[in-house]
């Protein structure tokens, strides 16, 4: 498991790969925002609400198969809760779909509505994460406000996971290698409490070598960046066209809806 | 990684008030823990927090396979782990790292709710886990191995168990799920007092191996920490008492509402329907009627006729009449009866497990039948 597997469409070319990042994680906000504005019986309403994610993957370049998979992997927490709903609200509720009109229990809506929610919101971040390297999210996030200090914890994060990631899964083979399994509860407890704790004693040290080669490197308590953000013309036309097409899908849309049907 | 995953809230459990407020208690609680780290921290640690974080994803990775349940392994959280090595503060300020990366570029954990996540299993678990923990220990510098073991279970299960209680709540005040809170609130609750357990067995294993280690991080003075050996007794003890401890408090929210499947079958009765289960069947009657009689506390509640007879309310022959009647008195049922009978089953139910166990355990742990997990 390695960044790889996370970010490996971030540093593609695209139009969407050129936006600002500020621009885009906006737009996330106000998009996530939008979504969970409906209410809980909301299930037609929602459709086109997942136009604009999907597009912007496509423009992308990134497989919409990547990010759907990320929402099945994730979803067995959510739809358990979404699936027990049907037990406690079991008022009737007319839908109509195309020639059938049937009678459903409202839980089943509330379920549905859950779970669909629940993917247009993993879309919505994929297309943002997927699109843009995670040091321009930071430098993002630092610009609208987070403090420097978080920022830069964030930065040390995300470069050091895998690394102590791979050193945790050498130890833990380690570990298993000399029989740890076989042995009897309170010995193997004691060996994954030892195997932790090392890992622990060697990340502290690792935080000071760090330490050492930031110094070296002429680090005096401000974190530089090579990554520059540019707010175009194109940012704010794509802000605006998000701002509209989010409006659309809130109030526009609903209202047509009952008109027609 | 069940246990993280099963407190991360979604974004779609919450309206936007909900959310916009707890982000802003989230924002200024993590602001000041960072102001307040910055300024207690040595200069000479400016990586320590992130690069700690790293250290929390990849313990992790580092599974434990839990004796009596095979097949199964647990692994710990660390945020109480952390709180007791660094300080609630840097704790704090670590956990909320974790949340973000784990929302940005795993999306476990919707975008809107990183504030009630932050809350849930970064504030609560390192101020009550740290609280509990010093309170417990008295003075750090010459702590017995023991009390240190008591100490880190009880702040991991305070810390926890503290944290998964407010998923309920949060997802009651915004009001989009329709589940039982109370049910919710005894199921999170549960399985996170069990959660916490386990926690607080691996972090006491990690404050053992550091205690003789580097005596130093674990705030002991001298070179030279008394050995960190605890024996089974300690273990056993705690052991017992998370049972007690869950069977007491679960059945003390054991509401008076019936549970999702009873009251789903009620539903039906109001709208006056037939009964969704029917029992004409004589045998089925008898048994029920012999149940009732015989069983010293049925519904979890005392009898309320001497044993050997019916109790009134079986005698109007709905139990569904008489679970309407209760369901009428106020929450929280305090009456202690309930909690009395949670914790006598607990204990039967243990007396009975044991001797199982005991032989399943000989059975597994013959040489050449390493279990792989």
């Amino acid at each position: 498991m390695h960044h790889h597997h996370l970010d490996r469409f971030a540093h593609l070319d695209s139009p969407v790969h050129r936006l600002d990042a500020r621009a885009k994680f906006l737009a996330a906000v106000a998009y996530t925002v939008t979504v969970i504005s409906f209410d809980r019986y909301a299930v037609g309403v929602l459709a086109p609400l997942a136009i604009g994610p999907v597009v912007l993957l496509w423009l992308g370049g990134v497989p919409l198969g990547f990010a759907l998979r990320r929402a099945a992997i994730l979803c067995p927490f959510i739809a358990t809760l979404a699936l027990f709903s049907p037990l406690y609200d079991r008022l009737p509720h007319a839908v109509a779909f195309g020639p059938w009109a049937f009678q459903i229990a409202g839980g089943w809506l509330t379920a549905a509505d859950v779970t669909l929610k629940f993917t247009l919101g993993v879309l919505a971040l994929t297309a943002l994460v997927a699109t843009t390297p995670f040091a321009l999210l930071l430098e993002a996030l630092r610009r609208m406000g987070t403090p420097r200090m978080l920022v830069v914890q964030l930065g040390f994060l995300y470069r050091y996971i895998f690394v102590l990631i791979d050193e945790a899964m050498r130890t833990r083979r380690a570990r298993d290698f000399r029989g740890a399994a076989a042995a009897p509860a309170g010995r193997r407890l004691a060996a994954t409490g030892g195997v932790i704790a090392s890992l622990f004693v060697r990340t502290l040290d690792r935080s000071d070598r760090i330490h050492a080669a930031m110094l070296a490197r002429g680090y005096q308590g401000e974190p530089h960046s090579l990554s520059r953000l540019r707010f175009t013309l194109t940012d704010a036309a794509f802000l605006i066209l998000a701002a509209a097409y989010l409006a659309a899908c809130r109030w526009v849309w609903p209202a047509m809806l009952w008109r027609i049907f | 990684m069940p246990a993280i995953l099963a407190m991360h809230m979604a974004n779609e459990l919450l309206t936007p008030p909900v959310a916009a407020a707890t982000l802003v208690l989230a924002a200024v609680v993590v602001a000041a823990a960072s102001l307040w780290a910055g300024k207690k921290l040595p200069a000479d640690r400016a990586p320590l927090m992130g690069v700690m974080g790293a250290f929390v994803f990849a313990a992790q990775m580092i599974n434990f396979s839990l004796p009596g349940m095979p097949g199964t392994s647990g692994h710990m959280v660390g945020g109480v782990l952390l709180a007791i090595l660094l300080g609630p503060a840097a704790g704090i300020v670590t956990i909320a790292a974790i949340l973000i990366v784990q929302c940005l570029l795993f999306q476990d954990g919707g975008l809107l709710a990183l504030g009630c996540n932050i809350i849930n299993m970064g504030v609560v678990p390192c101020l009550v886990g740290w609280g509990v923990y010093r309170l417990l220990l008295g003075p750090a510098g010459a702590a017995k191995a023991g009390r240190q073991y008591l100490a880190a279970w009880a702040a991991c299960t305070a810390g926890v168990a503290g944290g998964a209680a407010l998923v309920p709540a949060e997802s009651y005040v915004s009001g989009v799920l329709r589940i039982n809170v109370w049910q919710f609130l005894q199921v999170m609750v549960g399985v996170h007092v069990l959660i916490g357990f386990v926690e607080g067995a691996i972090t006491f294993a990690v404050l053992a191996y550091l205690r003789r280690v580097r005596p130093a991080a674990v705030g002991l003075a001298g070179a030279e920490g008394p050995p960190g050996r605890v024996g089974g007794k300690g273990v056993l003890v705690s052991l017992l008492a998370t049972a007690l401890l869950l069977a007491g408090v679960v059945s003390w929210f054991a509401s008076t509402h019936p549970d999702g499947l009873e009251w789903a079958y009620q539903e039906h009765f109001k709208h006056g329907d037939k009964p969704a289960v029917e029992n004409a069947s004589p045998v089925v009657a008898a048994v029920d009627r012999w149940q009732a009689k015989w069983s010293p506390m049925s519904d979890y509640a005392s009898r309320s006729a001497p044993l050997g007879q019916e109790p009134p309310a079986a005698e109007a022959g709905a139990g569904v009449g008489s679970q309407k009647a209760s369901a009428s008195a106020a929450w929280p049922n305090v009456s202690g009866w309930g909690s009395l009978a949670g914790v006598l089953g607990t204990l039967v139910t243990l007396a009975v497990l044991y001797p199982v166990t005991q032989k399943f355990r000989r059975r597994v742990v013959a040489p050449g039948t390493a279990e792989t997990s």
